[in-house]
C-alpha cells in the first residue's frame, strides 16, 4: 500500500464507515437482546490464546473512543507471524477499528482516541517519534473495495517503491543489482506474480488499471501493497465486493501470502474466515474481544455461548 | 431484523433429531422382536423382523441424505456442526444394530438348540438392548452423564458375553456327544456363539452412539478413541 496517498483515497470511505459503525452498533445491541443473549461474562482465558511461534504484533489493553463512543474495550491479543489471523463479528463490533489501529490508520480520524499499546516486533507503534510512512510501509493495507490509482497497471505497482526510493536503493535493487529500468520491471513482475495476477496482465502493463475486473483490481491492490515489501498485510473485507471465483483467487492468495507475511483479515464471511485463517478472533457488540483461538476450535467447539450463537447464525 | 434468524434451518435441525430418534425407536423395536423370536422360537415374528430391515435401511439412506443436504446448504458450525456430524455417524450405528437384529431373527428361524441351554442369552439380550435404548435416549436428551455410564456398563456386557461363550462350549463338552450328535450340535454351538457375538456388538454400537453423543453435547472426543 502506498501510505499517505492511498490513505487519503480511503479517508472518505473510512469516515463514512465510522458513521455506519456507530449506527449499527445500536442495532446490534437491540438484536442480541431480543435474541435472548444473556449477560455472559467474558473470561480472560478465552482470549489468552498463544499460537506458538513468534509474535509479530502484540496488542495490549487497546481502547478506542470515537468521541463519547467506546468502540474498542481493552483488547489484548498476540498476532503470530507468518500466519493468517481472521477478525470476525457483527457490524459495529470494532473489528475494523481494531484492524486500523494496527498501522495507525485511526490517526486520520480526528474524533478517534487510542489508548493502550500495539507493538510491532516488540516496538510500540504509538510511541513518540514513530515514522508513520515507514510504519505503513511495514504494515500495508488492502481495502474492501479495490482502489487502484487511475494510472497504468505498471505505475500502480511501482508507485510505492518509487515514492520510497526503493527502485534505486530498496531491497529488490540490492538483490537484483540491475540497472534501474530493469529493476522496476523486475519489481513489477515479481509483485504481480506474487499477487497471482502476472499471467493475466503481463501483455498489457501499460493499460489503465481501471479497465481490469473487480477481482483483478483487488489483486492489483495486493500487488501494490507487496511492492514495498511489507511485513504485515492488513485486509479489510478484501473479497466482499467480488464474485465467488474472484473470491476464491483472493483466498488462495491469502493462504499463499501467509508463508512469508503476517496477514490479518477482517471478514463478514464466516466461511471465509474458516477457510483461510489459522486463528480467529471474535469481536462482539460493544467493542469486546470475546474469544480468540485456533480457527478449528472457534468453528467446532467455541468456549463462549455468545460466540457459539454468533458463528452458528443464532443472532447478528 | 428478525429476532431468530435462519428459522427454517433451526427447524431442519429439530426435524433431523426427531427423525433419527424415530429411526432409533424402529431399530430398538426390531431388536426387541428379534430377541422375542429367539426366546419363543417364533418363526413368524422372525420373518417380520427380517422383512422390516428394508424399512430401516430406507430410513437410514433418507436421513443420511438429509445430513448431507444440511451440510451442503446450511454449512452448520459449532454445536450445530457437532450435532449433524454426530447424527451422521449415529445413523450408521443404528443401521448396524438393525442388521444385527436381522441376524438374530435368522438364528431364530434356524431353530432352537435341543441340547444346550439358551437361558443365559436372555439376560445378555436384555442388557444389550437396554444399552442401545439408553444410548438413543442420551442422544435425544444430549446427556453427557448417560453417555459415560453407557461406556462403563459395556465392560459388564463384554464379560457376560465372554462367560456365555465359554459356558456354551463347556455344555457342549459336558453333554458327551456321540458321533451322530456332534454334527447337529456343531450347528447349535456356532449359532449360539454367533448370537452372543452379535449381542456384544449391539453393545459396542451403543457405546459408539454414546461416544458421538458426548462429542455432540460437550465437544469431548474422549469416548471416541
Amino acid at each position: 500500500m502506498s501510505q499517505t496517498d492511498t490513505a487519503e483515497t480511503a479517508e472518505t470511505a473510512e469516515t463514512a464507515e465510522t458513521a455506519a459503525t456507530t449506527v449499527n452498533r445500536t442495532d446490534g445491541q437491540d438484536v442480541s437482546t431480543t435474541a435472548g443473549e444473556t449477560a455472559e461474562e467474558t473470561r480472560p482465558e478465552w482470549t489468552s490464546y498463544d499460537a506458538g511461534g513468534e509474535t509479530k504484533l502484540a496488542v495490549d489493553d487497546l481502547d478506542v473512543h470515537y468521541g463519547d463512543d467506546h468502540a474498542l474495550k481493552g483488547v489484548s491479543m498476540d498476532i503470530p507471524e507468518e500466519s493468517v489471523t481472521a477478525l470476525i463479528g457483527p457490524s459495529g463490533c470494532g473489528k475494523s477499528t481494531f484492524l486500523r489501529c494496527l498501522n495507525r490508520m485511526n490517526d486520520r480520524i480526528r474524533a478517534a482516541s487510542v489508548d493502550g499499546s500495539v507493538a510491532l516486533d516488540g516496538e510500540g507503534i504509538y510511541q513518540d517519534g514513530v515514522d508513520l510512512v515507514e510504519l505503513r510501509k511495514r504494515v500495508g493495507m488492502v481495502f474492501q473495495s479495490p482502489n487502484p490509482f487511475p494510472k497504468s497497471i505498471r505505475e500502480n505497482v511501482s508507485y510505492g517503491p518509487r515514492k520510497h526510493g526503493d527502485i534505486e536503493t530498496g531491497l529488490l535493487a540490492r538483490l537484483t543489482g540491475r540497472a534501474e529500468p530493469d529493476r522496476e520491471e523486475a519489481l513489477v513482475e515479481r509483485s504481480l506474480e506474487r499477487a497471482a495476477l502476472w499471467e493475466e496482465v503481463s501483455d498489457r502493463l501499460d493499460d489503465n488499471a481501471l479497465g481490469l475486473s473487480g477481482g483483478q483490481q483487488q489483486r492489483l491492490c495486493i500487488a501494490r501493497c507487496l511492492a514495498v515489501d511489507p511485513e504485515v498485510i492488513l485486509m479489510d473485507e478484501p473479497a466482499s465486493a467480488l464474485d465467488p471465483i474472484a473470491t476464491s483467487k483472493i483466498e488462495d492468495l491469502i493462504e499463499d501470502l501467509a508463508r512469508d507475511y503476517t496477514v490479518v483479515v477482517v471478514t463478514h464471511s464466516m466461511q471465509q474466515a474458516a477457510r483461510v485463517s489459522d486463528q480467529t478472533a471474535v469481536f462482539l457488540t460493544g467493542g469486546e474481544l470475546v474469544e480468540y483461538d485456533d480457527t478449528e476450535k472457534i468453528f467446532e467447539n467455541p468456549e463462549s455461548q455468545r460466540v457459539e450463537d454468533y458463528v452458528s447464525g443464532k443472532f447478528g | 431484523m428478525i429476532a431468530v434468524p435462519r428459522e427454517d434451518y433451526r427447524e431442519s435441525l429439530d426435524e433431523l433429531r426427531a427423525d433419527v430418534e424415530s429411526m432409533g425407536r424402529e431399530v430398538l423395536d426390531q431388536l426387541g422382536r428379534s430377541l422375542d423370536a429367539l426366546e419363543r422360537d417364533d418363526r413368524g415374528l422372525a420373518r417380520e423382523v427380517i422383512d422390516g430391515d428394508e424399512r430401516v435401511n430406507q430410513q437410514y439412506l433418507d436421513l443420511e441424505a438429509d445430513c448431507i443436504e444440511l451440510i451442503a446448504l446450511q454449512q452448520p458450525v459449532a454445536s450445530d456442526l457437532r450435532f449433524v456430524a454426530a447424527s451422521f455417524k449415529i445413523l450408521t450405528d443404528l443401521e448396524r444394530i438393525g442388521d444385527l437384529a436381522t441376524n438374530l431373527a435368522r438364528y431364530a428361524l434356524a431353530g432352537s438348540s435341543e441340547v444346550i441351554s439358551e437361558s443365559r442369552l436372555r439376560g445378555i439380550g436384555e442388557t444389550a438392548s437396554k444399552q442401545a435404548e439408553k444410548a438413543l435416549d442420551a442422544y435425544v436428551e444430549a446427556d453427557p452423564e448417560a453417555c459415560r455410564a453407557i461406556a462403563e456398563r459395556d465392560d459388564d456386557l463384554d464379560a457376560s458375553c465372554q462367560n456365555a461363550s465359554e459356558a456354551v462350549v463347556r455344555e457342549l463338552v459336558a453333554s458327551e456327544p456321540d458321533r451322530w450328535d456332534i454334527e447337529r450340535l456343531l450347528d447349535d454351538v456356532s449359532r449360539l456363539l454367533l448370537t452372543v457375538r452379535d449381542l456384544e456388538r449391539v453393545g459396542d454400537h451403543a457405546v459408539n452412539i454414546a461416544a458421538r453423543t458426548l462429542y455432540m453435547s460437550d465437544g469431548d472426543p474422549e469416548l471416541i478413541y
